[in-house]
């Protein structure tokens, strides 16, 4: 099979054995701002107070830091495969050797701007499409209709009989999914309590909000207890509220050791709640890895390494000005005491050396740019 | 957690099919709405029956001798024929206001007068009874026995096989028949098309087909439907025997059950024919706005054997192009089945347009789920032919 031959190389470049240095750099400047107990981003981008948490409880937080490698390689035959997908649609191009892995208990972004090609992929993922070329494994063994019975799936054109009862209907999607009638009553009860919308079980789908049909969408997907979890586009539409539910949910079922896929143009939200991320852009992937390996430059694939974004750092404390005489830097944005200077040549040490000397420095901290700055350049490459 | 075997699968996806059809308005009004129709097409044809065979009639003095003749002829061919004496100008008058159908008169030629028209059967009933009466006078007078002459000039009509003394319904029971099929075919098949649609349109299908086989959903979309439009053939025909039974209508009821059995096998065998052919058209649409243009011409075939059953067959039983197409495939579902109810099929002419309709339904079958497998997931523009067919 072509498509295998594709999945090894990109396995490769997961492995934490492949840190540039550039990444170790990063660690350091990382270790040392945690030193300063401060957030270097805290100031910037609100959105960002929330990360360090999940990077920091997350199995896949800094790729030379994880002490969950080994586990992982252990676990290595358990992951969802998929790889060398191509697919056409007439003259149109709409996948070109996409290839990446989600390991179980992973919740895995996948992002990437309209027609970029997430959808085709996650219908190939469920069978509801054939590749060209290329295929999705699951535990070594390509994925076959048994197998793709035991995934929940979300479609991103959500889909339920609007005329049925939410029950019912529920129940009777956990039936086509082999599920006993007895335990897709329990499901149904389970399911529609967990995720706020057991009042409305007898109602019919039509008759709900676009947010509680969204929510039953869910429940559809996990009516049948699945091994995998495929959503396209889970969060569209949904209330602050439900946003927060359904994240719980997902990252249940992923501590469960289920792999989650979902697509989402809400990048802050991918940023928070996915341990890894994967960018696709015109049918291809450009970057996969965790947020922190993009951040690093890591992530890249097809050898499109890149400048790392992280040699970047942000200064409080000197009067404005101080770095523009320093040599092997730029200034990249000042404002006040703050000044984001970016390496060109120089090290961090130089420019810690030339800030101490222009005046006392509060905050010393790697530019940890958010996912949003990061999608942007990767796609714009 | 094993699968779902492909009979688990296609009972589940007919048995939700049955149970949402069954329990749907549609289902309750449909019945009713049928039941009503046929009782208004049993009020028309036994008002209009009873319209065209009674007449009145107004005959001057001068014309009176016939009247006992008029009577006596009327009563022969069962008409009822009200007779009133009126003078010529009275007559008019009458016939001008409605009160009567024509007006009889003798000065010294005979003329039957109406408004716009004078109704073929009444204008031949008098022509033959004065033509007769002054026949028979002139052979009086010229010395011969008008009842010898006519017994020399009678014709005798036979048939060479017996003719059937429930003919009258068994066309009844044809026409009933044909309607029936014409329905349910109609109804059931286009039933499926807008559940396929539906399907579509509400993207459900996607979510489906990720756990079971588009041919899997078919099949039991398909059958469960059929199931119900046979629940409701079933309700109309046993609701129509006992009806007619009770009112005395029907007065032959094996032919009745007869004709029932023809209809149940044949509605199967037309279900599973058109229901195919309207799930793959609904495949290639994505709204039911779109629908309609392409159904249109499935329902030529299934109206052409209705035209025939209604308008050819009662008085030609044996037309030779209704006899021929009953064997064809697309026709012999509602064709075959009048015949029957008329009593002019034989049983192997039956079995042949059986086993040629079951040939039919496999091809048909075969190439509906190549359209259904290669449209189902494609939203949009409508599926183009090439793109349908490929694979």
């Amino acid at each position: 099979m072509e498509g295998a031959e594709h999945v090894q190389p990109q396995r490769r470049a997961d492995e934490p054995g492949a840190a540039s240095a550039a990444v170790d750099r990063s660690v350091q400047l990382l270790d040392g701002a945690q030193a300063h107990g401060a957030d270097p981003a805290d100031h910037d981008v609100a959105g960002q107070i929330g990360r360090p948490r999940t990077l920091a409880t997350s199995c896949h937080g800094r790729m030379t830091l994880d002490p969950c490698a080994r586990i992982r390689s252990a676990r290595f035959a358990d992951v969802l495969d998929i790889g060398g997908l191509a697919k056409r649609f007439g003259t149109r191009t709409a996948l070109e050797d996409v290839t990446f892995s989600v390991r179980p208990g992973e919740v895995f972004g996948f992002v990437g701007s309209n027609g970029a090609g997430k959808t085709t992929t996650m219908r190939i993922v469920l069978g509801v499409l054939s590749a060209d070329s290329g295929e999705v494994r699951w535990k070594g063994s390509p994925l076959d209709e048994d197998v793709r019975r035991r995934i929940g799936y979300m479609p991103e054109e959500r889909g339920l009989y609007p005329k049925m009862k939410v029950g019912e209907q529920l129940a009777y999607l956990a039936r086509l999914h082999a599920v006993s009638a007895a335990d897709a009553a329990a499901a149904v009860t389970r399911w529609t309590t967990r995720l706020g919308v057991e009042e409305r079980v007898n109602d019919e789908v039509q008759k709900l909000s676009l947010g509680n049909q969204q929510r039953v969408q869910l429940c559809a997907a996990l009516i049948h207890d699945p091994e995998i979890l495929v959503l396209d586009e889970p969060f569209s539409g949904l209330d602050p509220s439900a946003v927060e539910v359904m994240s719980r949910v997902l990252r249940d079922k992923a501590d469960e050791g289920v792999p989650v896929v979902f697509s989402s143009h809400q990048l802050d939200l991918v940023e928070r709640l996915c341990d890894r991320v994967g960018i696709i852009a015109d049918g291809r992937m450009v970057a996969v890895g965790t947020v922190s390996e993009l951040r690093s430059g890591g992530g890249g694939v097809h050898g499109a390494d890149h400048r790392p974004v992280l040699s970047r750092i942000d200064v409080v404390g000197p009067p404005p000005g101080w770095a523009s005489s320093v040599d092997g830097i730029r200034v990249v944005a000042s404002d006040g005491a703050h000044t984001r200077v970016e390496l060109d040549g120089a090290t961090d040490q130089d420019v810690l050396k030339a800030a101490l000397a222009a005046g006392p420095v509060h905050e010393f901290s790697p530019y940890r740019p958010p996912l949003t700055e990061l999608y942007k350049d990767v796609v714009s490459r | 957690m094993t699968g779902l075997s492909p009979g688990q699968a296609i009972g589940l996806v007919a048995r939700r099919e049955f149970s949402t059809q069954v329990r749907s308005k549609s289902f309750a009004i449909g019945i009713v709405i049928s039941l009503v129709i046929f009782g208004i097409y049993a009020f028309i044809f036994q008002f209009v029956g009873s319209q065209m065979s009674s007449s009145t009639l107004g005959v001057t003095s001068a014309a009176q001798p016939v009247v006992p003749a008029l009577q006596q002829a009327a009563t022969a061919v069962g008409r009822t024929l009200t007779i009133s004496e009126v003078s010529a100008a009275d007559g008019a008058a009458q016939v001008q206001a409605g009160d009567l159908d024509a007006v009889l008169d003798r000065s010294p030629g005979w003329t039957l007068t109406g408004r716009d028209a004078v109704g073929d059967e009444l204008s031949s009933l008098v022509s033959t009874v004065v033509r007769q009466t002054t026949l028979d006078q002139a052979l009086q007078s010229a010395g011969q026995d008008p009842a010898t002459v006519t017994a020399q000039g009678r014709v005798t009509v036979a048939t060479l096989e017996p003719e059937d003394p429930e003919r009258g319904q068994r066309l009844g029971l044809a026409i009933v028949t044909a309607v029936l099929l014409f329905m349910s075919l109609i109804g059931y098949g286009s039933a499926v098309a807008q559940g396929v649609v539906e399907e579509k349109s509400s993207r459900v299908v996607e979510l489906l087909l990720s756990t079971i086989k588009p041919l899997h959903l078919l099949a039991g979309k398909v059958l469960g439907l059929g199931a119900v439009g046979l629940l409701q053939l079933l309700i109309l025909g046993a609701i129509g025997v006992v009806v007619g039974s009770v009112t005395g209508l029907l007065t032959a009821p094996t032919a009745a059950a007869g004709a029932l059995v023809a209809a149940v096998i044949w509605y199967l065998l037309g279900f599973f024919l058109y229901a195919s052919v309207y799930a793959a058209a609904g495949s290639m649409v994505s709204r039911q706005e779109e629908l309609q243009s392409l159904v249109a011409p499935i329902m030529f075939p299934l109206l052409l054997p209705f035209i025939f059953a209604v308008s050819v067959l009662p008085g030609d039983p044996r037309n030779t192009l209704a006899t021929v197409l009953s064997f064809v495939p697309f026709f012999a579902p509602t064709l075959m089945p009048t015949r029957q109810a008329l009593g002019v099929a034989a049983w192997w002419e039956v079995l042949i347009a059986i086993v040629l309709t079951l040939a039919a339904i496999v091809g048909v079958v075969a190439l509906a789920a190549r359209i259904y497998r290669n449209s189902v997931l494609r939203t949009g523009a409508r599926v183009s032919w090439a793109e349908a067919l490929r694979g």
